[in-house]
């Protein structure tokens, strides 16, 4: 028995083109607990999904136990060890604990009280306080977590992978995650978590790989690591090279204060979160994921439902505000542009030239019953020109466009409505390179025009390059702000980690 | 793509073609002056409930309360006037009516968020209910003097043309307008295309969602005044009848998909003269009501599962980049 449990060649997966790990070399000893740390977009989750058999290789070798395999799906990587949890977690909520247990292999004659029996003593061998007759829907996050163990070990996994398995426990659920984890490894499992929260990852790791921009940097003993070392080799990339330019060396003043929000709450997401955005400049809005910057501006612009809405305050122009939908907000200057342009962004059957139509009659219905063939065509020649949107002509589907043109059809369409407060949610996500440099460029036109500018982003070099103003977000709330001239990647990163 | 692509509309009117050729043919009696003026008054009944179902199916949704506009209102006209009310202020009634039950409808849909084929069943019910219990005295509410006048609506001509082709004819031109010409109709568009673009676009959707069902609801009572003109009474039964199925026929066949922001009005049309010819032709050749229930439902059925190939309802469409 060879000491490597799992270990990946030169692994690299590409998602149209982009790599999103690429050329990845990892190893997992047997028994060991090994952490996988990394920004937003690292390669974290593809890595682990390709372990798990989520997603198949574009090229590269997987191993286990020293022989090749390429599991094609979830059940072919069990069949091999390897389970893996799921951050959302995969159990049926209506289905008792014990049935989600046995899910999948349960007998012809399925009887009820067999399984609580087997799935009782089972339990009870691996020390887990559930009831097996519970239903899963009633169980808090560690509960829930507890039985997904469980099953992978029901199942004689070798590896099982942790996808955050602490995002959603409480201080004690932690420690007591922590000593169920060990006590895997005494059993002789391998380990493999990805956490955002290096302290634990430096607690409970024997080993930790960091991972950049889908690379491996570096791998090592924990006890080699400290926080410092860890976010080094984290950010640790030569700006200069990047698309994103130079940061900056002036940085605009600030305008008139736009936007108020105080104390806003929205169970889970937003705890607390208060902050301002000011006229002409851009504010930049980092953080990791989970830390409620998306749903606060949802808040903002009234695209999140109200029933999510648990108190607090928000101002605009120093008026306290509250939309229950878009349609007020959009009316009175706001104009959220959305992170999934795909579910949220555009009318995928009509032209170009209508999409951006539709944006503009929303905001400015007056005198605007009839439809106007000639408005459309000049509304969207205007904007198309603006922006650079590159189609076949004006009546072309957004469909057909490619990622950086269909955020740009997306942006058009919210700034006809000609609006004050532009909060941009990942501008640039799944945007080819050159329609990134154009993007930029508008967005840093807007705040030379005047506007105030909000962009959320979860790419550190982004919000270096972009922002005057950087306010970090972490678990629900916004805890720094600096400004541009003296923030650096290594300061930002250690106030978003928990 | 090499491959010559018909599209919907074309491949449904040449079927309409080839049906009504054969038809004309093999069928004795199908050509005959009667039994076209039969064809059209059906088919424009059931062509206006296509143009109500019509906005609804764009605009994402479906209502199955069609039948019910079309029966209970127009039958409470009837029944008022026979009771002795004038026929404006029954009129006045029956709108007021159907009004009210758009805006349940809509409000249902809209702001508490039920789905529409189930609100649409349930209210659809609940209004053939009321009508049945506390509106009429008998299940075909009679013509009754007062009336008079009023059957000019369905029967007779207007400039040689069939009058309840003409009012077909007005009820197309109505939608279209609203849906082509209007900012209601492009909003009705945007919300069937993608409902939640609309919604961060500041599309005012939940209001545009109500309008639909109202517009809907008016255009199922203006059918069953027609109806009630031609046949010079109100068959309240009706509800009981499959003729729900026959208009969401219309508008599948037609090639209004049912993820809805697709089509318009001309495929209402060819889909009323496909599934008219369709009927007219299994009733001459004296199929059974059963017989006839089964090729309706295979018919469905295959018209569902192409839109289902057609226009795909998952998010996936954004992707597929070529349709």
């Amino acid at each position: 028995m060879s000491d490597i449990m799992l270990s990946l060649r030169q692994a690299t997966k590409l998602y149209a083109g982009v790599p999103a790990i690429d050329g990845v070399d990892f190893d997992l000893r047997r028994g060991e607990i090994h952490a996988l740390v990394g920004e937003n977009g690292a390669g974290k989750s593809t890595l682990t999904k390709v372990m798990a058999g989520v997603v198949t290789l574009t090229s590269g070798a997987m191993m286990v136990d020293g022989t090749d395999v390429a599991p094609r799906t979830p059940l072919e990587a069990r069949n091999l060890g390897i389970a893996m949890v799921f951050q959302e977690n995969s159990l049926v909520p209506t289905m008792t604990v014990a049935q989600n247990l046995f899910l999948g292999q349960e007998k012809f004659y399925n009887r009820l009280r067999g399984i609580y029996i087997s799935a009782q003593q089972f339990l009870q061998s691996l020390n887990f306080d559930v009831t097996p007759t519970a239903t899963v829907s009633g169980l808090g996050a560690a509960k829930k977590q507890m039985v997904e163990i469980a099953r992978a070990v029901l199942h004689r996994a070798k590896v099982i992978i942790f996808d955050e398995p602490t995002a959603s426990l409480t201080p004690e659920e932690k420690k007591y995650f922590f000593d169920l984890v060990r006590d895997l490894k005494k059993r002789g499992v391998s380990i493999v978590f990805i956490s955002h929260a290096l302290e634990e990852a430096l607690l409970l790791a024997d080993r930790i790989t960091v991972l950049r921009d889908g690379k491996h940097v570096v791998t090592d003993d924990a006890a080699k690591f400290d926080r410092a070392a860890i976010i080094q080799a984290m950010v640790g990339r030569d700006l200069s090279n990047t698309l994103y330019g130079t940061r900056k060396s002036t940085v605009r003043p600030a305008g008139a204060r736009v936007l108020t929000v105080q104390n806003l709450k929205m169970a889970p997401m937003v705890k607390n979160n208060s902050l301002s955005v000011f006229a002409g400049q851009i504010t930049g809005v980092f953080g990791l994921v989970g830390a409620g910057r998306t749903e606060t501006f949802k808040i903002v612009s009234g695209v999140l439902k109200r029933d999510f809405f648990h108190g607090g305050e928000i101002l605009l122009h120093d008026k306290p505000v509250r939309y229950r939908v878009p349609a007020p907000a959009v009316k009175a200057g706001i104009a959220y542009v959305t992170e999934d342009r795909k579910v949220e962004g555009f009318f995928e059957t009509s032209s170009i030239a209508r999409n951006i139509y539709l944006g503009l009659l929303s905001k400015f219905p007056k005198g605007r019953m009839m439809l106007s063939r000639r408005e459309t065509e000049t509304v969207g020649k205007t904007w198309i020109e603006k922006l650079r949107v590159r189609a076949i002509g004006d009546h072309g589907k957004v469909v057909e466009l490619s990622g950086g043109n269909q955020q740009k059809v997306v942006i058009a369409k919210s700034l006809v409505q000609e609006p004050d407060l532009i909060i941009f949610d990942e501008p640039t996500r799944g945007v080819d390179v050159g329609a990134i440099v154009e993007i930029h460029e508008l967005v840093n036109q807007l705040a030379d025009e005047g506007k105030a500018v909000v962009v959320i982003s979860s790419y550190l070099p982004e919000i270096m390059a972009l922002s005057d103003r950087i306010l970090v977000s972490r678990q629900g709330k916004v805890v720094e702000e600096f400004s541009a001239l003296d923030a650096t990647e290594e300061r930002i990163m250690y106030a978003a980690i928990h | 793509m090499k491959r010559i692509r018909f599209n919907q509309q074309e491949i449904v009117f040449a079927v309409f073609a080839l049906l009504f050729l054969l038809f004309s043919i093999f069928l004795r009696g199908f050509l005959s002056s009667d039994n076209m003026l039969t064809l059209l008054q059906n088919v424009s009944v059931l062509g206006i409930l296509g143009l109500a179902m019509a906005i609804v199916v764009i605009g994402r949704g479906i209502d199955i309360s069609l039948i019910a506009a079309l029966a209970v209102p127009p039958g409470l006209v009837l029944q008022m006037v026979q009771n002795g009310h004038s026929l404006p202020a029954s009129l006045l009634t029956a709108v007021l009516l159907t009004v009210a039950f758009g805006l349940v409808n809509g409000w249902l849909i809209a702001y508490a968020e039920v789905p529409s084929l189930f609100a649409t069943l349930a209210t659809g019910l609940l209004l053939a209910g009321l009508g049945q219990a506390a509106l009429f005295q008998l299940d075909v509410v009679q013509w009754s003097p007062g009336m008079d006048g009023f059957e000019r609506l369905g029967q007779g001509t207007i400039l040689g043309i069939p009058t309840s082709i003409v009012m077909f004819a007005i009820a197309c031109i109505v939608v279209a307008f609203l849906l082509r010409q209007t900012r209601w109709g492009a909003y009705i568009y945007a919300i069937g295309d993608n409902p939640y673009a609309a919604r961060v676009t500041g599309i005012p959707s939940r209001p545009i969602i109500v309008l639909q069902y109202v517009v809907a609801a008016l255009i199922g009572c203006f059918a069953g005044l027609v109806m009630a003109a031609s046949v010079n009474s109100m068959p309240t039964r009706i509800f009981n009848s499959t003729l729900i199925y026959d208009v969401i026929l219309v508008v599948v066949l037609g090639g209004i998909g049912l993820s809805g922001g697709r089509g318009g009005v001309l495929n209402i049309v060819i889909g009323t003269l496909l599934i008219g010819t369709m009927l007219n032709g299994m009733t001459i050749m004296d199929i059974s009501y059963a017989g006839q229930n089964l090729i309706k439902g295979v018919v469905l059925l295959l018209a569902v599962i192409t839109d289902s190939f057609l226009n795909p309802r998952n998010e996936e469409t954004a992707q597929q980049g070529d349709i």
